[in-house]
């Protein structure tokens, strides 16, 4: 599956993703995001394996192909 | 009043549910607080308000942002914001950030190119980016906050104080 971006990004590098880096862009949010998932994952109170199948049937409900 | 009966004392519905899991409450208002401060305040209440609106979560909607106010953003204003499409008081700007707040809140899957082209016209591919980031960030918190039954919350401006939870190991994307 290819996306085609909405807006015009960065061309001078690509992240590990092979994705244009935007890193440089809303980087408070992008650090707060990160902060969360980390949190997210250290949270032992649901078993793996259902947030793996919560994480890829939302990611499935968006039509994020992540 | 949350649902979650054995959450401990607390100021806030919002305080007793972090007693309990403090690092991802630290963090989801880390995420906000990051949100304010990458956007337009005044464009960010709005896109707020509207969310709070659709999901109908009335507690929200009954909460203000000072910054906005400072900014500009006046009560008349927001009592004209379900009439955003005709209301004189909105600028060609504001509507483009509603206009995408509204769908992107609805069904992401239909924010169409047209829709994010508007909001670049204004902000820029940059801002953007920040514009998108910001209203899911907070779109997250409401739905969060009403799926734990939270009324009472932080204030809007109040974000992000206990953010600076321990990093931790890098997880996947």
């Amino acid at each position: 599956m290819t996306m085609t971006p909405r807006i015009p990004l960065p061309s001078d590098g690509v992240n590990e993703l092979g994705l244009p880096d935007t890193s440089g862009w809303a980087p408070a949010i992008t650090a707060a995001r990160n902060r969360l998932r980390r949190a997210a994952y250290r949270m032992k109170s649901v078993d793996p394996v259902t947030t793996e199948l919560v994480r890829i049937r939302n990611a499935r409900y968006q039509n994020c192909y992540f | 009043m949350t649902w979650l009966a054995d959450a401990p004392a607390g100021t806030t519905d919002w305080d007793r549910l972090a007693a309990l899991c403090p690092e991802p409450f630290a963090a989801l208002s880390g995420l906000v607080a990051a949100a304010w401060a990458e956007c337009d305040p005044v464009l960010l209440e709005l896109a707020r308000l509207r969310t709070a609106a659709l999901l109908g979560y009335t507690a929200e909607r009954e909460r203000r942002s000072d910054r906005a106010r400072r900014a500009g953003l006046t009560e008349g204003k927001v009592a004209e914001l379900p009439a955003w499409p005709t209301s004189p008081q909105f600028s060609a700007r504001e509507r483009a950030c509603l206009a995408f707040t509204e769908q992107f809140v609805m069904d992401a899957n239909g924010v169409t190119p047209s829709l994010v082209a508007d909001v670049t016209a204004h902000l820029g591919a940059e801002g953007c980016y920040s514009f998108v980031q910001a209203v899911s960030a907070l779109e997250t918190f409401q739905r969060a906050c009403l799926t734990l039954g939270i009324e009472t919350a932080p204030d809007v401006d109040a974000h992000g104080a206990a953010s600076t939870a321990p990093s931790g190991p890098e997880v996947p994307q």
